[in-house]
């Protein structure tokens, strides 16, 4: 499981530096644009793309920390079993839906690949964002579980955290 | 089953997860998702589950989600709240209750770059709770005003909220932030007066603080350009269409991160922490967004929102009554949901049965004013007694102060806000007359 954390933590980091890339780009082109009059070629589907990579890297380590917001006001009085049985729950669905959008997501670059989609000015090929975004569901899928488990864990201890 | 109970059955089932502790997220998943399947066919949603996530976290409108998130916490890294308050401060901090005040201009600042609630309460209550305690401030009014003084950031652009709300009702993002700005401005002068009134009638909750000589106040004030211009730019850049919102919020992100730099104050450890914050943050509003891309499907399939809208139409409601009952609905909702869920949530059902009623202004107007009152009512949830969750936060800072006190100190910000939220609705020329003037 510390394995899973760190993997989801230095990808996440990787996101961030595709995070910093797209602003970097982001800069030099407005700088072009005022100096030479003329932007990066199809500068805004890089920063389309790159959000989108960075953006699903940051999903497996947003749930591992636990940053998926959820409202608890409502159950905070509730026996720490059920508190816990609650909180497993959540971690199962968002596991369930994680697998979902990988075996779907895995279709549908397969089908950008297939048909040869490529974005508007600069002709990149879309299914070329699909690599990092599938590992990503994938750790996604594992850091679900790894919550999960870390929720069970509480449950079985009788609702107090181990 | 009409397609109209389904959908009601639907909102009922996603209030209940979401009572239930499942993620928000994960509950507009499934909830939309599955009303959406049951509605169109499985076939249809595995369909669009092949690309849907793609489309969404790919919008070029939504990269300035991370970039601002980004120039935020390279904002706090580069010790932005203490030098705020300490640039405020060492002008007004040696009048009654000044320090305070100075506090509301700081919040103002910080939460501007930050854009949450949460964040800006608890990064400032770090910094400015212990020096007004320290000056012998009343606690009911530091942590009263800390509380408020958090909300002040929402409406001051660049406003994440703002750019989501804009792209749920397909506003023009620009246009949003022109008319979030008069209105940001008064709260924090109105905030501002509520502290100068409350040292008036107690003038022993907020003693003098210390003076300052000039060379001491031009020095703090320096600290603070930097940022300053990097703020003008940005904001100046948007309203006068120099560079797109995402543009600017990328080059508000590399001129924040380059002042930390410069300062000494971003190495490769907090650099690696404020790209881990930024991602936190990012997924889960990403997440969000994607929930409600599939609810908005299921509702519009449901044909829930016309079928009120006639119902509206047919009950005669007045359109006022009816936007009344709406606000309401924020406050409530707003006390224990935080803000930006809160608007991904609601605002999909309540703009399209608002759309067709009759104002007096045309479509685009009421999209800008209703977004305006919105956040502003959803921030006053924030600091509603009993449960205004700002209220918390400032209350885990300062747990030597009873939550009654603090709520006591929060109460006349409350009853300032209700006063704005009134003059806004009885004036919707203040919200939108920067768009005018501008566009």
């Amino acid at each position: 499981m510390a394995a899973i954390a760190w993997i989801s933590r230095l990808w996440a980091i990787a996101g961030g530096l595709v995070l910093l890339a797209v602003m970097l780009m982001t800069v030099t082109s407005v700088a072009m644009r005022y100096t030479f009059g003329s932007p990066i070629l199809g500068d805004f589907e890089l920063v389309e793309m790159g959000t989108a990579i960075a953006a699903f890297a940051f999903l497996p380590h947003c749930q591992l920390t636990r940053g998926n917001v959820a409202v608890d006001v409502f159950t905070t009085k509730a026996p720490p079993r059920v508190q816990a049985a609650l909180t497993a729950t959540g971690s199962l669905a968002l596991a369930l839906i994680a697998l979902l959008l990988l075996w779907r997501m895995t279709l549908g670059g397969h089908d950008f690949f297939r048909y040869g989609e490529v974005t508007t000015n600069i002709g990149v090929p879309r299914w070329w964002a699909f690599p990092p975004i599938l590992l990503s569901l994938a750790l996604l899928v594992l850091t679900s579980l790894v919550t999960l488990a870390e929720d069970l864990g509480v449950l079985g201890t009788g609702g107090e955290p181990s | 089953m009409s397609s109209e109970a389904a959908g009601l059955l639907g909102v009922g089932l996603l209030l209940v997860l979401i009572a239930l502790r499942i993620p928000i997220a994960a509950a507009m998943i499934i909830v939309g998702g599955g009303g959406f399947a049951w509605l169109a066919g499985t076939g249809p949603l595995l369909a669009q589950l092949k690309t849907l996530a793609y489309w969404r976290f790919s919008t070029y409108d939504l990269s300035v989600v991370p970039l601002f998130m980004l120039m935020g916490q390279f904002a706090t890294r580069a010790g932005l709240s203490s030098d705020l308050f300490r640039a405020a401060n060492v002008w007004i901090g040696h009048f009654r209750g000044g320090m305070a005040m100075a506090a509301v201009g700081a919040c103002a600042g910080f939460g501007a770059i930050c854009g949450s609630s949460l964040a800006t309460a608890s990064t400032m209550g770090q910094v400015v709770l212990p020096e007004l305690r320290k000056h012998g401030y009343e606690p009911a009014l530091a942590t009263g005003t800390l509380a408020a003084g958090g909300t002040l950031g929402i409406l001051i652009p660049p406003s994440v909220i703002l750019v989501i709300y804009a792209i749920i009702v397909e506003a023009n993002i620009v246009t949003m932030f022109q008319a979030a700005l008069i209105p940001g401005l008064l709260a924090t002068l109105v905030f501002a007066l509520v502290v100068r009134l409350y040292v008036w009638l107690k003038p022993e909750a907020g003693p003098v603080g210390d003076r300052y000589d000039p060379g001491e106040r031009w020095q703090a004030t320096l600290a603070i350009w930097p940022v300053l211009l990097i703020f003008l730019l940005v904001i100046g850049g948007i309203y006068f269409g120099v560079f797109t919102p995402t543009e600017a919020a990328a080059i508000g992100a590399f001129g924040v991160g380059l002042t930390a730099l410069v300062k000494g104050r971003l190495n490769r450890g907090s650099l690696m922490n404020c790209l881990l914050e930024t991602g936190k943050a990012t997924a889960m509003i990403f997440l969000i967004l994607l929930g409600a891309e599939l609810l908005n499907g299921f509702i519009a399939l449901s044909r829930l929102p016309a079928s009120a809208a006639l119902w509206i139409e047919q009950a005669e409601l007045a359109p006022m009554t009816v936007m009344l009952m709406m606000l309401l609905v924020f406050i409530v909702f707003g006390c224990f949901m935080d803000s930006l869920s809160m608007i991904i949530l609601a605002v999909p059902f309540f703009w399209p049965m608002l759309a067709d009623l009759d104002f007096g202004m045309d479509q685009d107007s009421l999209k800008i004013w209703f977004g305006i009152l919105a956040l502003v009512v959803v921030e006053l949830g924030l600091i509603t007694p009993p449960v205004g969750l700002n209220v918390f936060i400032i209350h885990g800072l300062a747990d030597d102060v009873p939550m009654r006190e603090t709520f006591k100190g929060v109460m006349p910000f409350f009853v300032a806000e209700l006063f704005r939220v009134a003059l806004l609705l009885a004036a919707p020329g203040i919200v939108l007359l920067l768009p005018r003037l501008l566009g």
